[in-house]
């Protein structure tokens, strides 16, 4: 069952539509991308989420009930803009997050201590945040945002202000998490990240769901039919044999040399099996495989309005 | 605990655990104590050394009358005017030259100082001086028994004001000095409480809008609970301040009355209480009866009780109210300099208010004084300058429902503003965006 599904969901401000009839299902378990470029409406569509501001119309169900201010205690959210007091011991405001998301304060106390162990930094204890680097408080930040264990996480651009070691650490807590069973919502503009760990994507653009579903599905569904081929064999022979059967995009030689690799694009899916039989009768095939765009490019073409099919939801 | 609670706890806690609030609360009534007794003694010791002043009494009428007081010290002396000057004795505050006719003629005396007198040792030279004439010449009338006469001429007034008590109760001996310091200090302590307290409630917001800690506690709290649980957990901060401070006043008040205070004067004040007072006894004991008055309602607990529970009552509606607005504008701004432009409206009334209560506590009864201490805007600072005073208790009442009434209103309308305002970040809102946010439903 999804964990989370987002029906019909409109907000309006004075002067424009944030969301415009934005539906959407989370599936329990899963990495969840949320995409789109600035403006969009993600941040919009996570406040409705997190209860910080109403939908004018649609419903959000958690769990196939409509969300109440209790469910907020469900919810871990981690905002792009991360934000802590400044003059607050670390461990005081973890605790005091975690007892305002209904933790006791033993509870919030020990699980603290765990989280602390874990990233290596029990030193910290009773430092203040501002004495703090940006690094080290966006990972005070990640355990305030996932210490009272919550179903749902909501990270807005989780690795930003992070080293590469640290960006690394977080990926593996967040599918860690992920592995204990909490779902993740995951807000990023950085597609190489989302092609690292989620499993499912909806792009948001000009307010509206543009493009759902899952990872691959969606990246095979936008495949071009373009073919790469390795080949042992005449390299005339293969190309005047592809010849009217479908277009040569790339014949192997570059400025360094030639090699015995080249790319095509077949026009309909069904001429995909008569092409390969041609090459093998003409050459020998080592390896044939489709290039599926990577959600950069998906990202550019879904927002420039570019892309061949129509999205149904 | 709920959301409130915790949010409470967490802004009275960081605080009162905080250096600067512990040495305020310690050290502003110390300081105040500090700088009451340093300046009285500072006057007492520079009272100690008398100015020896040599007299030249060409008249020889004037210098054996003359008596030397505690800070004058009057030394006859043979010498003439230019020895003296030629001397310049350290020792010497100066000479007096008096002429051979001075009692027809009082202006031809001069003193000549070896630096510059001043004011107070001239005047009290020339009345010394004065006295002893107006008495010869008074003796000149040869008049019998006159020094008699005099004393029994002379009188001393001391009024003694009572306020008419109600039919079963006796009429009450009421000080009047003790109702105006008392006016003047609460109303005064009262202006501050608001402005401090309040203005802190705004600076957290600021705080909290500008850390972006905001976007993560309303993902957990409703906005509503955010800002009340700060407006309420800075009252509490400032109750427990005020509260320290009373203790502090009441326990060094009965130190002083129990060690430093003449036991006369006490003695005299208790009878005042008790109603068994005897002036012309006190005067014969040389205890001034308007201090002992004073003394004795200072120390009356039931006054004590009522008026220090009203000033509380004064300081959390007053407070309340002006907080919501506080908020309201640290919710709609992104730092304190774009503050000050809406922080006018808020500060102007309570200055007003301080004005007024300037004039109530001259005119507690006036129109003016009684219809500010309705408006709920003034009504805390100018109240405390009336309460001293007698307030009947229906006006108190009033007074306080209007005051609570608006605090909750005020609130309504600050937290339409807190919850658009938080997330408005960059551009400082115009008056009328924000009438916006508070029309614009849910």
């Amino acid at each position: 069952m999804d964990l989370l599904r987002i029906e019909h969901v409109t907000k309006r401000y004075a002067e424009h539509t944030a969301l415009n009839d934005v539906s959407l299902s989370i599936p329990r378990g899963s990495v969840y991308g949320l995409l789109g470029p600035n403006g969009a409406g993600k941040t919009t569509l996570i406040r409705i989420i997190n209860r910080i501001i109403m939908a004018d119309e649609g419903t959000v169900l958690l769990n196939g009930k409509p969300m109440t201010q209790q469910d907020v205690y469900r919810i871990g959210y981690m905002p792009e803009e991360r934000g802590l007091y400044k003059k607050m011991k670390v461990s005081d405001q973890a605790i005091y997050f975690a007892r305002l998301k209904g933790l006791s304060h033993r509870e919030a106390t020990t699980r603290l201590k765990e989280w602390f162990i874990r990233f290596g930094i029990q030193d910290w204890w009773n430092k203040k945040v501002e004495d703090l680097s940006k690094g080290m408080a966006q990972k005070v930040q990640f355990i305030v945002t996932v210490m009272h264990k919550p179903e749902l996480l909501i990270f807005d651009e989780p690795f930003s202000g992070f080293d590469p070691i640290n960006a690394n650490l977080m990926k593996q807590e967040i599918l860690r998490l992920r592995d204990e069973g909490s779902t993740i919502i995951f807000s990023t503009h950085n597609m190489a990240s989302v092609e690292e760990i989620c499993d499912h994507i909806t792009l948001i653009n000009k307010s509206q769901n543009i493009l759902s579903g899952r990872l691959d599905e969606v990246r095979h569904r936008h495949g071009n039919n373009i073919f790469e081929v390795d080949f042992r064999g005449e390299r005339e022979a293969l190309i005047s044999a592809l010849d009217g059967h479908c277009t040569l995009l790339d014949d192997g030689t570059t400025a360094e040399g030639i090699y015995n690799q080249v790319k095509i694009h077949v026009e309909d899916d069904s001429d995909v099996r008569g092409v390969i039989s041609v090459i093998n009768q003409s050459v020998e095939l080592r390896s044939f495989r489709e290039i599926i765009p990577s959600m950069n490019d998906i990202f550019i073409k879904a927002v420039a309005g570019q892309l061949k099919t129509v999205e149904e939801k | 605990m709920s959301a409130i609670g915790i949010i409470i706890g967490r802004e009275f806690r960081e605080r009162v655990m905080k250096k600067s609030f512990i040495i305020s609360t310690i050290l502003t009534p110390l300081l105040m104590v500090g700088i009451m007794v340093g300046t009285s003694f500072i006057m007492a010791s520079n009272v100690g050394e008398a100015k020896r002043i040599a007299v030249v009494d060409r008249s020889g009428l004037i210098a054996q009358s003359l008596t030397s007081s505690d800070w004058i010290a009057y030394e006859p002396t043979s010498s003439t005017p230019e020895e003296l000057r030629s001397q310049n004795d350290e020792q010497m505050y100066g000479f007096v030259v008096i002429g051979e006719d001075i009692i027809d003629n009082p202006s031809n005396v001069a003193l000549y100082t070896y630096s510059t007198s001043t004011m107070e040792v001239e005047s009290a030279i020339a009345g010394d001086i004065e006295e002893i004439i107006e008495q010869h010449r008074l003796k000149s009338y040869d008049i019998e028994n006159l020094p008699q006469i005099m004393e029994e001429v002379e009188a001393d007034v001391t009024l003694r004001s009572y306020k008419l008590g109600e039919e079963d109760e006796e009429d009450k001996e009421s000080s009047s000095v003790l109702a105006f310091g008392l006016a003047y200090i609460f109303g005064f302590v009262m202006y501050m409480f608001v402005i401090i307290y309040g203005s802190m409630v705004m600076q957290g917001v600021i705080e909290e809008k500008s850390g972006k800690v905001l976007e993560v506690m309303v993902s957990t709290v409703r906005p509503y609970q955010l800002m009340m649980g700060k407006i309420l957990g800075i009252a509490s901060v400032a109750v427990l301040q005020f509260v320290i401070w009373i203790v502090i006043i009441f326990v060094g008040g009965s130190l002083v009355m129990q060690f430093m205070m003449p036991t006369d004067l006490v003695e005299s004040a208790n009878a005042i209480s008790a109603g068994t007072a005897d002036l012309a006894a006190m005067e014969g004991a040389g205890v001034d009866p308007e201090l002992a008055a004073a003394l004795a309602n200072a120390t009356d607990v039931g006054f004590l009780v009522r008026f220090f529970g009203s000033f509380l009552l004064y300081f959390l509606g007053g407070y309340l109210l002006y907080a919501a607005m506080f908020a309201a504008v640290g919710s709609a701004v992104d730092n304190i300099q774009d503050s000050s432009q809406f922080q006018t409206p808020i500060t102007m009334p309570i200055i007003i208010g301080l004005v007024v209560m300037m004039f109530a506590m001259r005119e507690p009864h006036a129109p003016l004084s009684v219809w500010c201490s309705m408006i709920p805007f003034t009504s805390p600072i100018v109240m405390m300058a009336r309460l001293p005073f007698d307030v009947p208790m229906w006006e108190l009442l009033l007074s306080l429902a209007i005051l609570f009434a608006t605090f909750v209103f005020m609130v309504w309308i600050a937290a339409k503003i807190y919850r658009i305002g938080i997330f408005m970040h960059g551009r400082k809102p115009s008056y009328k965006e924000l009438w916006q946010w508070i029309t614009t439903k849910d």
